[in-house]
């Protein structure tokens, strides 16, 4: 048989994909005619007429370049990890961050925690927003849910649910530390353990209702059409 | 918006793709022949209705192409079952299941086999 490959650029045109996957594609399918040709011939039909027939099985070459193109462009914009971890991620982060942002606008004042220190002084042991900590467990299940109808696995679910206290895990455990040492006189203002604190505060703590909101939507995941 | 002639051949060519991926790893022509073969001509997929599928199965992570050399001496895109494939098989036979039930149940319709 032939090289197909120049039939199947004539018929197919420019797929406006990478030079490198269109070439592929080419090849793949000049080797699905070859082998379709090479069965016709192995029933009788003649070499010629056996080459013209898998040319022919195709008939409607303009539909399947747009089906090419189609599936190669669909999944590049939006691959399955963004379908089901970046984006419900994304959007657990957004309303995390937009709903404390929120209350502190509309001036709910942080809930305040004391700790005596030795027994003489007060000082804080840490602030938060008990209202911001409840409403987690609604962002935990939004981007849970949505992580599994996007045909995420019980992994991509758990890790979208608790993107928002990851995040800020990820600020503590790299940026802070980093600045203090880039920063020398920082050591003086930041102590490993109101470091810990923050971190138990704005991390565990939250970590906490946005797992027990995700709890009842982790599960297999549902199959995309 | 898809047909749903479309849909369903797209939705049961996905999984009897997984379905014979998940025994062995097989390249494009292959995979039409054991599909016409196995559903005894009634499933049947060509070069225009299966690559797009593949490809598509292969953006979502599903199979994996890897060029490599078959018994015949030529090289092949074989697709391989990822573990995100895997992982799908379970869900759409379910759903698959649940689809000939309802049929059944509304129409009568049974499985041939």
């Amino acid at each position: 048989m032939p090289d197909n490959s120049t039939y199947l650029r004539e018929r197919l045109g420019r797929l406006g994909i990478e030079t490198r996957r269109e070439d592929e594609i080419v090849r793949e399918l000049g080797e699905h005619l070859e082998d379709h040709a090479a069965a016709l011939e192995a029933r009788g039909v003649t070499s010629g007429a056996a080459a013209r027939e898998a040319l022919d099985s195709v008939s409607d070459w303009p539909g399947l370049r747009h089906e090419i193109v189609s599936a190669e462009t669909e999944e590049t914009i939006m691959n399955y990890r963004t379908k089901v971890l970046w984006l419900p991620a994304l959007c657990a982060i957004t309303l995390s961050n937009g709903i404390v942002a929120l209350m502190q606008i509309f001036g709910r004042p942080p809930d305040s925690y004391w700790l005596s220190a030795s027994g003489k002084s007060m000082q804080v042991l840490s602030a938060f927003i008990v209202p911001w900590l409840i409403s987690q467990s609604v962002v935990g299940a939004i981007a849970a849910h949505w992580s599994r109808r996007a045909g995420g696995t019980v992994r991509y679910q758990l890790l979208a649910a608790l993107s928002p206290a990851i995040v800020l895990l990820g600020l503590f455990l790299l940026v802070i530390p980093s600045s203090i040492l880039l920063h020398k006189q920082a050591l003086h203002n930041i102590r490993l353990s109101a470091f810990m604190i923050v971190t138990l505060t704005w991390v565990l703590l939250p970590a906490l209702p946005l797992l027990i909101g995700a709890a009842p939507f982790l599960r297999k995941p549902q199959a995309q059409s | 918006m898809l047909g749903i002639d479309t849909r369903i051949k797209r939705g049961s060519g996905e999984l009897a793709i997984l379905a014979l991926l998940d025994r062995e790893p097989l390249h494009g022509y292959e995979i039409s022949k054991r599909i016409a073969q196995q559903t005894g001509g009634v499933l049947q997929f060509n070069l225009a209705s299966l690559y797009p599928l593949l490809y598509r199965m292969e953006k979502r992570g599903w199979v994996k192409g890897k060029w490599e050399e078959a018994k015949s001496g030529r090289q092949r895109r074989y697709y391989h079952l990822t573990r995100n494939g895997k992982k799908q098989l379970a869900p759409l036979r379910e759903e698959w299941g649940m689809f000939f039930q309802a049929l059944h149940r509304i129409a009568g319709v049974t499985h041939a086999g």
